[in-house]
């Protein structure tokens, strides 16, 4: 196999497949990077056994072939070489010489036999999603994954595809995110399914601004094509919970937040919640909110906003971390904070749909 | 176990909790995620309600469940564990011997009853299993796999020292699936396996060897670590491994080290074996093994004193089974004496070689402060010295801590062993190490590192 392509095509192409990797893999194989060569194309791909991508970059093939070669390495090498164009050639061993202006890089692959094949996808599910608006519903709903590992089916995004409707959900027990898209499918597709989290990273890493992404939902996988990108993965196998119960009623007060203020305000707080209790309180009176956090034998922090509240007086408190997650998700000027009384949980809604269920702490 | 209340029984349980939870929260909390759960079962160790489905266990799991304890608490006077079941699922679980369970040996064994076929001990169940800090992980992960087989961590890897429960585990997902579904479970230890194997080769029956393995559903493979220096057997066993593997079948396998530092061990075998989920199972602190040795006594139905129960807690701390052989003669000390308490010094008499042979692995000052400061790598010198730079009082604090842990040394005695230090420097150096533990996951692995290390 031998092949030229430009140093900036080339890295391009590698960075695009080289976060799959895992670090720590036990099976060498998994730390390479799959190259074929062949119609004016050199396909790069990479595999963890769970999560799959797979790319394209144009190139002059001079003679197509395929190996395998070190992951890390080929992208460090190539993010070193000068501007230029680089020269690969693999011999019968699997031996790599790599030229690029007056550099000569020699690194050891292995046979592409030994590489694991992505799935194949027949009898998919197919659909077709705008790329920004995936990107954006992941953006608002994957801060709220679980990692515990023993609830494994919250490890990942709900995709829910109901009547017209992507509904993406993600939770830990504490709060949940939710989202829904307008998407067009018949009846016959309708699914249910649960995406990694490692999947999810990828996929807001590879979405870009314009254009659709094809998804494909087979049995116990999926798969995205983005331009020329494929990614797949396997799915999280187990019913998600049952999320639409974890919604709460009809609202007693709304409150309407500049959200980047009420943000920057809540984190200022938050500098004096301990550890231990982790909570700030929010103090809701006639027209304004004060927010506060104290750590006994440190100190403790207040800050008042003014907002438009015309309730009655009484205080909720919520863990900081949880509070300033969907606000620093969204891209909204103003956002909207639901709540019905101290005990309940508070919602956080913007204009489109979107909704952030939310567990109080309890104020001792 | 004491005979489950019948359901009418436990309605006015029921509703005299809901009654105390309603104080705690609000009404729409209470119709949303209390209304629709019904008590079940009720013993002396569990309290098992049953939920409409899953998200009505992870949400009060995650947000009610100190309210509920209290409530529980409030309502019997003691504590229960707490547990959930499906209301899909719980249809089979009151009428147990009516469910299609496929070996009988799941009932309680007569005393004179022999091991049953599958080699696992019926007793072994996850019930039985005391879960503290020191096997939480496993427990979680072994019930996870008996859940939902093949599908969440595969293979399953626990290793652990001697007696802390690794065939237990074994057991218990083995007769958890097979009380379940009609899974083909075979449980074999690594050493049965090779002598199998080498019959086979012998009579020439290999085929059918490989049928008795291949075709398993569930694989739980005991003392894996015995395959070290067993060539043919690992190859075979590496065959049969990938065989399930690549068939979607589940295996577990317990050893009592982890993968990597089995030796003699093929790589290939190893990469294999740390490719799911590894979890260790560490020794039970001192709570647990309270725990353990109450659970024992009344399921052995030995009456013991709670001051002896303490007493074994705090001298028996390497093992589980060793706890359970020091109750077993107390209990047949105090039966045979006509049910008197047995006086401390007596029980010391009565279990001198045990305890001898605990004491034999006490640890002392200067091993801990050798071994910390080896592990931190600075000099012996600077455990005694006066020097404080951060790089070496916050080791010398580790080792301070362990002192306190691991030796019955005074306050004062270890100041003096650590260049004349008085008291309160080691207290103020075992909060220190104590909350950094807490809020730091470094600090706390090192610690219990160097703790397993010594304890060894």
């Amino acid at each position: 196999m031998k092949f030229s392509v430009s140093k900036e095509k080339f890295l391009a192409g590698l960075q695009t497949v080289q976060n799959v990797v895992s670090t720590r893999t036990t099976l060498p194989i998994l730390s390479n990077v799959l190259l074929r060569a062949e119609d004016g194309k050199v396909r790069l791909t990479t595999t963890d056994l769970d999560v799959g991508v797979s790319g394209g970059i144009d190139a002059q093939i001079e003679k197509p072939g395929a190996t395998t070669l070190p992951a890390r390495r080929l992208a460090n090498i190539v993010r070193e070489l000068p501007a230029a164009e680089v020269e690969i050639e693999i011999d019968s061993k699997n031996v790599a010489s790599i030229r690029c202006g007056q550099s000569f890089f020699k690194i050891l692959g292995l046979p592409e036999e030994e590489f694991p094949p992505l799935p194949k996808f027949e009898d998919a599910k197919t659909f077709t999603l705008n790329q920004q608006a995936l990107r954006d519903a992941l953006k608002k709903t994957s801060y709220a994954i679980s990692t515990d590992e023993t609830r494994y089916v919250l490890n990942g995004i709900l995709f829910s595809f109901k009547e017209n409707k992507l509904t993406m959900v993600a939770t830990d027990g504490r709060r949940l995110a939710l989202v829904d898209l307008e998407v067009e499918f018949p009846r016959s597709q309708e699914v249910e399914i649960i995406v990694p989290t490692k999947c999810v990273t990828e996929l807001g890493r590879l979405l870009g601004d314009e254009g659709d992404v094809k998804m494909s939902v087979g049995e116990n996988q999926v798969a995205f094509e983005i331009g020329g990108t494929l990614l797949v993965s396997k799915l999280i196998e187990g019913n998600y919970p049952n999320y639409r119960q974890v919604i709460p009623g009809e609202a007693k007060e709304r409150i309407t937040l500049e959200r980047e203020m009420f943000l920057n305000a809540v984190h200022r707080v938050s500098l004096l919640s301990s550890e231990k209790s982790n909570s700030v309180k929010l103090v809701f009176s006639k027209n304004n909110i004060e927010i506060a956090a104290n750590t006994p034998d440190v100190g403790e922090a207040r800050e008042s906003l003014a907002v438009a509240y015309k309730g009655r007086d009484f205080s909720i408190a919520f863990n900081p971390e949880f509070l300033q997650a969907p606000l620093r998700a969204l891209p909204n000027d103003e956002v909207f904070l639901d709540l019905i009384d101290e005990m309940s949980p508070g919602v956080i809604k913007i204009q489109s749909p979107f909704l952030y269920v939310l567990m109080p702490m309890r104020i001792s | 176990m004491d005979k489950p209340l019948k359901n009418a029984d436990l309605k006015p349980i029921w509703a005299a909790i809901t009654k105390a939870l309603k104080a705690d929260v609000s009404g729409d909390t209470y119709n949303r995620w209390f209304k629709d759960i019904a008590l079940v079962e009720l013993d002396a160790t569990q309290l098992t309600l049953r939920v409409p489905n899953n998200i009505y266990q992870l949400w009060i799991e995650t947000n009610y469940i100190s309210l509920l304890r209290a409530a529980v608490l409030l309502v019997l006077q003691d504590m229960r564990e707490i547990r959930f079941v499906l209301a899909d699922a719980a249809e089979h679980v009151p009428d147990e011997p009516a469910a299609p369970l496929p070996p009988k040996s799941l009932e309680v064994v007569p005393e004179t009853a022999e091991p049953p076929a599958n080699g696992m001990n019926p007793r072994n169940t996850f019930d039985a299993f005391v879960v503290g800090t020191n096997n939480q992980f496993a427990q979680a992960a072994c019930k996870a796999v008996a859940d939902s087989p093949a599908k969440t961590y595969n293979p399953l890897f626990i290793y652990g020292g001697v007696g802390l429960g690794k065939t237990h585990l074994l057991h218990a997902i083995g007769y958890a699936i097979a009380a379940k579904k009609k899974s083909k479970v075979v449980y074999i230890t690594s050493e049965t396996f090779t002598n199998e194997f080498i019959d086979a080769i012998q009579n020439n029956s290999l085929v059918k060897f490989r049928k008795r393995y291949r075709q398993a559903d569930v694989l739980l493979i005991d003392d894996i670590q015995f395959l070290a220096d067993k060539g043919r057997t690992q190859e075979e066993f590496f065959h049969t491994f990938n065989t399930l593997f690549d068939g979607h079948k589940q295996i577990v396998l317990s050893s009592d080290r982890p993968p990597a530092e089995i030796a003699n061990l093929e790589t290939r075998l190893v990469s294999r074996f740390e490719w799911g989920l590894t979890a260790e199972l560490q020794a039970p602190d001192i709570e647990t093994r309270t725990a353990i040795l109450r659970k024992k006594a009344q399921g052995m139905g030995i009456k013991v004193s709670p001051e002896t129960i303490v007493f074994l807690a705090e001298r028996i701390r390497s093992n589980v089974r060793r706890l359970e052989g020091a109750l077993m003669r107390v209990g047949s000390y105090v039966s045979l004496n006509e049910g008197r308490a047995p006086t401390p010094e007596r029980i010391e008499h009565l279990l001198r070689d045990i305890l001898h042979e605990e004491a034999r692995r006490a640890i002392t000052i200067d091993q801990i402060q050798r071994r910390v400061a080896e592990h931190f790598d600075v000099r012996l010198a600077d455990m005694t010295s006066k020097r404080r730079p951060a790089n070496i009082a916050f080791p010398r604090q580790i080792a301070m801590y362990l002192a306190r842990e691991l030796t019955k040394t005074s306050l004062s005695e270890i100041g003096d062993a650590f260049g004349g230090r008085d008291h309160g420097t080691v207290l103020h150096a075992h909060r220190l190490v104590k909350d950094r533990m807490q809020k730091d996951d470094k600090t706390r692995s090192v610690v219990s590192f160097l703790d397993n290390q010594l304890t060894r």
